[in-house]
């Protein structure tokens, strides 16, 4: 084979790489729209599920979905940033940056079913809080910590050292530097990165499953005791029925506006980010 | 005033101390009650908790069938997504003209968005059906679905962190072996990948922990039998993971039973394997230091 | 925006003491009677809020043993090692309905001709022995054996008529499904599957078959010979409190067994019992 066959040959495969990739996500987009368009009314967004979900809508189950993940970003923010500002402004030598790396990206890589028991352990058996959306919260909180700490990091961290020193020669202390100088600057890669927390927590499943939901008979929840019935839990009680079309339709029609919510997060990730990063980095 | 100064940046310190205190030892946390809790399976002479017989009834909890399903979804997803996943990041990095890489990287880490309960309804209303059909079997819910469902959900991992470790290599390179006369394929095999190698190694490891943990689409295709197919290559049968146990088992066993201990025992091993792959991966990946510049 | 959600919070907290909460949970089988019961109830009853979770009856029985559920849904027996894992709890179980459990096959097997199996037969494909359903004379076509998940009700009772022992292993499965609806949807996208489930789950596509006995009589899974007990796997639909209810869980319960919550026991396909 000549080197300029080898060349094309190579380019072309490349080239059908992509476009597989891009039928897979034709595909898959082209599924969840088509099926999900038709089951889309105003009554399905607004009406409560009956009949195993086959019926109604699934206006509470948008309440609980969001109500888990907006709690659980109230939760998480605060520690994140806490956490993003002490590695960048306090922890200096590279033997510990390395340390709480290791631990941020372990926390990261956790498999989510684990955070899953790790809820049931501790906040529902152990501390008795039961079966309740403020558990899914706390769990959810702890998932997107990773995220939101690794960009706040990123970008606190990247501001000129200048700043901080001429903060300093005029008078303001380390603490005030931080709050004044360099949160502000900060703090488009800290929203950025709760965006895209928030855009994985809302289609997490596995993690709430059995710590924050219940099938039936949930509308708003009147204490932060009480479980909730959220989009991905509703869909997977729905595709467990997959041959019955009623059923089937709403599961469709549920997957699509959980798409949209979860569009609505990144795609304002996205607008926000810096354009050299991927959100799969973190 | 200045004492007010003073102590807000006390206050300030002990906050941020705290919040890092709280974030960081989340893991260990995770670990040490998943530890607790697996010790009274553990410490029971006779779970036979390394045979392939789950049989909660008469104590016996083997995890092989388990640990089985998990190494061979994984690899047959790792098997699909990496070939595919690399050639494409090389598209994107190398080939696509720089105007256009933006909106196509995006469109496709849109793919990493799609939460993983909707591929495991995917699987389950087309996948299963075509696997069902195109190899005429009883049922389509076999290893084999499961693995490719899987490959399609690490295929973002691979594209986007594979396309930033060739985009990574500094501009000369390509520059140096265009002017040596070479052609592209040239200066990618024999000049890029081997110098992007290890950050790309590390987006395979940081897939490889996605794919090893992911539970509802597995859950929902594979068939829950805890069996270790015969022969073990035959994938075209039903099978478990040990994500797909724990999704289905965990909700029915009480708190403090041996049933539950054992399958705490699974997600500890899980989460072992899972960590060491992070910790791998992240000593491939050369992102943190990038970081410090 | 913080004052909208303090507020939210505040009458989350507000709120709590003036509607009371059921919870429910447990067996797939019991559940549409109690979920549907549940809706129309609370239309007469607004204070009252059910919430009604599914789970299999193992997990009924073991949140009501861990006082997470104030009434568990059950489709099987309370087992001794289940009482005696929870000593301070008095399991009271109430009868709601009458259900069969019936061993199904995938409607392409019926129509070939498989509609008659003895529970001997069947034990046999479940222990593995009979794999293609050419050996009862049908199509040549290997066996999909559908199993279900152990602490399942539907499995108990099954496997008690036809192996004699509730929790006896099934080395023949090919499947182990979870819920009802799901095991359902395994037998349609199947075309030589056998499966059991509850009586009310039957339609044109999963088909009862009738069951052959010793003697040689055949019973078919009709409503008719559920209600005159000549069906040899039938069940009650039981929930189950702890201790004998009372206040708000005993006016639900009586509702249930009133004649509008029988009539949703008849309308979701069981046997009502009174």
């Amino acid at each position: 084979m000549s080197r300029k066959t080898k060349n094309t040959l190579f380019k072309s495969i490349t080239c059908i790489a992509v476009i597989t990739c891009f039928t897979i996500l034709l595909f898959l987009f082209g599924v969840i729209f088509w099926n999900g368009i038709p089951a889309i009314n105003l009554e399905f967004i607004s009406s409560s599920s009956s009949n195993f979900g086959a019926d109604g809508g699934i206006l509470y189950q948008i309440i609980g979905s969001v109500l888990i993940v907006i709690v659980s970003a109230l939760l998480s923010f605060p520690i994140a940033i806490g956490t993003a500002i002490f590695k960048s402004e306090y922890l200096k030598t590279p033997k510990w940056q390395k340390f709480s790396n290791i631990l941020i990206f372990g926390l990261n890589g956790i498999p989510s079913v684990v955070f899953g028991i790790f809820g049931l352990i501790l906040f529902v058996n152990i501390l008795g809080f039961g079966i309740s959306w403020f558990v899914g919260s706390i769990i959810l909180g702890i998932m997107m910590l990773p995220t939101i700490i690794l960009t706040s990091f990123q970008s606190i961290n990247s501001i000129p050292t200048i700043y901080r020193e001429s903060s300093l020669a005029l008078g303001l202390n380390k603490w005030e530097t931080i709050t004044k100088v360099l949160l502000p600057q900060g703090f488009s890669g800290a929203i950025t990165g709760l965006l895209i927390g928030l855009a994985r927590a809302i289609g997490e499943t596995a993690p709430i499953m059995f710590i924050a939901t219940a099938f039936s008979g949930v509308n708003l929840p009147q204490g932060i005791r009480e479980p909730v019935s959220t989009l991905p839990t509703h869909i997977l009680a729905l595709a467990q029925q997959a041959t019955n079309p009623e059923a089937l339709q709403n599961a469709w029609g549920t997957s699509l506006i959980l798409i949209i919510l979860v569009m609505l997060f990144s795609l304002s990730a996205l607008f926000i980010r810096n354009r050299q990063q991927s959100l799969s980095q973190l | 005033m200045r004492d007010t100064f003073v102590l807000s940046n006390r206050i300030g310190k002990n906050y941020v101390v705290l919040s890092t205190f709280i974030s960081t030892s989340i893991v260990f946390l995770i670990l040490i009650l998943l530890m607790i809790n697996s010790w009274q399976v553990i410490s029971l002479s006779d779970a036979n908790l390394f045979s392939s017989e789950w049989a909660p009834y008469k104590n016996s909890f083997g995890i092989l069938p388990m640990l089985y399903g998990t190494v061979i979804v994984t690899f047959i997803s790792l098997f699909l997504a990496i070939p595919l996943g690399i050639a494409t990041s090389i598209f994107t990095a190398e080939i696509l003209p720089e105007k256009y890489r933006y909106i196509v990287k995006s469109v496709l880490e849109l793919l990493a968005g799609i939460p993983s309960i909707i591929y495991g309804l995917i699987g389950i209303a087309f996948f299963s059906i075509w696997i069902q059909d195109f190899f005429q079997l009883q049922t389509g819910r076999t290893i084999l679905t499961a693995g490719i469902l899987l490959s399609i959900m690490i295929l973002p991992t691979i594209i986007t962190l594979s396309d930033d470790a060739l985009r990574s290599v500094p501009k000369k390179y390509r520059e140096a072996s265009k002017g040596l006369g070479l052609y592209q394929y040239e200066t990618i095999r024999f000049n890029l990948l081997p110098i992007a190698k290890s950050n790309i190694i590390g987006a395979v490891l940081l897939a490889l922990g996605r794919a090893l943990g992911e539970t509802m689409a597995v859950m929902l295709v594979i068939g829950s039998i805890d069996e270790i197919a015969s022969p073990f290559y035959n994938w075209l049968t039903p099978g478990q993971t040990v994500t797909s146990k724990l999704g289905r088992e965990i909700a029915e066993t009480s708190f403090g039973s041996v049933h539950f201990s054992a399958l705490i025992f699974m997600g500890f091993i899980l989460l072992s394997i899972v960590l060491v792959f992070t910790i791998i991966a992240q000593h491939y990946s050369k992102r943190t230091e990038r970081l410090y510049e | 925006m913080k004052h909208i959600l303090t507020l939210i919070f505040l009458s989350f907290f507000l709120n709590c003491a003036q509607r009371e909460t059921i919870n429910v949970g447990g067996s797939t089988t019991v559940l549409p009677v109690i979920s549907n019961a549940a809706e129309s109830y609370k239309e007469t009853n607004p204070n009252i809020r059910i919430i009604v979770n599914a789970g299999g009856s193992g997990v009924g029985i073991n949140q009501v043993g861990e006082k997470k559920l104030d009434i568990g849904m059950i489709s099987r027996g309370i087992t001794e090692q289940e009482k005696a894992k929870y000593p301070a709890i008095n399991f009271n179980p109430i009868s709601i309905g009458k259900d069969a459990v019936v061993p199904v096959v995938s409607s392409e097997i019926y129509d070939a001709g498989i509609t008659t199996l003895s529970l001997e037969q069947i034990g046999k494909i479940y222990s593995g022995e009979i794999r293609n359903w050419k050996t009862l004379g049908g199509p040549d076509r290997e066996i999909l054996c559908v199993d279900k998940e152990a602490s399942r009700g539907t499995r108990h009772v099954f496997m008690a008529a036809v192996f004699g022992d509730k929790e006896a292993p099934a080395p023949g499965a090919d499947l182990v499904l979870g819920s009802n609806n799901e095991e359902q949807t395994a037998l349609v996208q199947s075309n030589s599957a056998i499966g059991m489930l509850s009586n009310a789950w039957l339609n044109d596509d999963v088909k009862g078959l009738t069951i052959q006995m010793p003697n040689g009589d055949t019973i078919e899974p009709t409503l008719a010979n559920i209600i005159n007990g000549t069906f040899p796997i039938t069940r009650d639909l039981v929930i189950v409190t702890n201790g004998a209810p009372s206040g708000k869980v005993q006016t639900f319960v009586d509702y249930v067994l009133g004649e509008e919550g029988q009539k949703i026991v008849e309308n979701a396909g069981y046997v009502r019992v009174k």
